[in-house]
């Protein structure tokens, strides 16, 4: 685990939409912080815990069972040719069935087209298994694991909360690369519209360590900055 | 058949050398990387090179390797084999050609019957795409795409699903338990509907049919703002 970085200032709390407060707000706001990131902390635990419960249920599960068949196999050929073929058959379906499951646990890890193709095609191939209607604007431009890493679950956090009551607007996402003001630094800019405004917070604390931020504008646009590579 | 094979992990490559063979089909080169494959079909022509899409010269290697193999024998067949299923793949793969060139899951290609029957309908110069992917690309509930299918019927969209796997006519009407002749009306009714007139051949328009869809797909989500 990375070093904690420099507290984060005042500022980038109060953007967060709680009123900019007097000189005395600043504690509160600090402890405010304390308190998100060791519900960030917590919940990356949870999550940790989650993927191992998925594999033990799902594919090293099925691997067991496949063990098993495979020794009934040995045990009791069948004399039967269809029957033979009808259990190899039935042992490589099951064998789809554990490298999808794979697939899916490494999906939530990191997934191979963010890092093949960036965060363009992997929002993309995200958006189209997401049962709300989500529109990608994004180039080719590629922004370095970490920055990349980041925005991509955020957007993922963002579209798998249920859309408010009532409310099916069409979620847009936007992600722009933006140099640095004397050409040093680049930073990743993504604009999320159409989701619930307070996933923000949750955004900036997933951010925060990369020294990026998350903030709501008036209409409810989320914007995310992000330093990369 | 004869076939040539490059796939970076070693094991896989020597359990799909041992299948080919048993399936009957000459293994004229066998490789682990892009590279090393293009050099052994420089003098010898093959039917279908079987690439894996991540594989030296990273990171898709089997792509690049596809295209530098093309640019010396047009004919030669294309089967890309990987682990993930991916529309964006399948995109660029046909980017590469729309004849002969086949898209599979690694795992699906495990048996003789599967695997000779893939090889033959790339030989013969069918698209194969993997059928997972082409029934997740057809039946997805978007809405952009609603738009470029709400003209069909349900039963043309059962059609075109097939079509995007590269099945025959024939094969369709059978997974459909319905004549030939009307999988061929239905067809007629996609390709009106898709604005595909008849001045191209039956295999092309088919084609078009699906990337008709696939790219209408595309351009609303790489739309500028």
């Amino acid at each position: 685990m990375t070093v904690e970085p420099a507290p984060t200032p005042a500022g980038s709390t109060t953007r967060l939409g709680a009123p900019p407060g007097p000189a005395s707000a600043k504690p509160a706001a600090d402890s405010d912080d304390e308190a998100r990131a060791r519900r960030t902390a917590q919940e990356q635990w949870v999550r940790l815990r989650h993927l191992e419960r998925q594999l033990h249920d799902g594919a090293a599960l099925r691997i067991s069972a496949l063990a098993l068949r495979l020794g009934m196999l040995r045990h009791r050929m069948p004399s039967d040719e269809q029957q033979f073929q009808a259990a190899v058959e039935a042992i490589q379906d099951e064998l789809h069935l554990v490298l999808q499951e794979l697939r899916d646990v490494a999906g939530m890890l990191y997934p191979p087209l963010l890092d093949e193709a960036g965060l363009g095609p992997a929002l993309r191939e995200a958006a189209a298994r997401c049962s709300r209607s989500v529109r990608i604007d994004a180039g080719t431009e590629r922004f370095g694991p970490a920055a990349e890493g980041a925005a991509y679950f955020a957007v993922l956090g963002c579209l798998a909360a249920e859309p408010r009551e009532g409310r099916d607007d069409p979620v847009e996402v936007v992600v722009r690369g933006e140099s640095g003001d004397n050409g040093d630094g680049r930073t990743l800019v993504l604009l999320v519209f159409g989701v619930d405004p307070c996933h923000a917070s949750t955004v900036h604390d997933g951010v925060r360590l990369l020294g990026g931020t998350a903030v709501t504008g008036e209409t409810g646009l989320i914007t995310v900055r992000i330093p990369c590579e | 058949m004869r076939v040539a094979l490059a796939e970076d992990g070693a094991l896989f490559r020597e359990g799909l050398l041992m299948l080919l063979k048993a399936a009957g089909h000459e293994v004229v080169a066998c490789a682990a990387g892009g590279d090393e494959l293009v050099a052994l079909l420089r003098t010898q022509p093959v039917d279908v090179a079987i690439l894996d899409i991540r594989m030296p010269p990273e990171p898709d290697g089997g792509l690049v390797t596809a295209e530098r193999l093309r640019a010396v024998h047009p004919e030669l067949g294309l089967l890309f084999l990987s682990h993930y299923a991916e529309s964006h793949y399948l995109m660029r793969i046909l980017q590469i050609g729309t004849d002969s060139i086949g898209y599979r899951l690694k795992e699906k290609v495990g048996s003789v019957d599967v695997l000779t029957d893939t090889l033959t309908r790339i030989a013969d110069g069918e698209i194969v795409i993997e059928p997972m992917l082409a029934k997740r690309l057809v039946e997805r509930p978007r809405n952009e795409r609603k738009s470029v299918v709400s003209a069909l019927s349900e039963r043309e969209i059962d059609v075109l699903r097939l079509m995007a796997e590269g099945r025959s006519n024939t094969g369709i009407a059978g997974q459909l338990f319905v004549t030939p002749k009307a999988v061929e009306k239905h067809i007629a009714n996609i390709f009106g509907k898709l604005g595909l007139h008849a001045d191209a051949s039956e295999q092309h328009r088919r084609v078009l049919a699906v990337l008709t869809y696939l790219r209408s797909q595309r351009d609303s989500e790489t739309s500028d703002r």
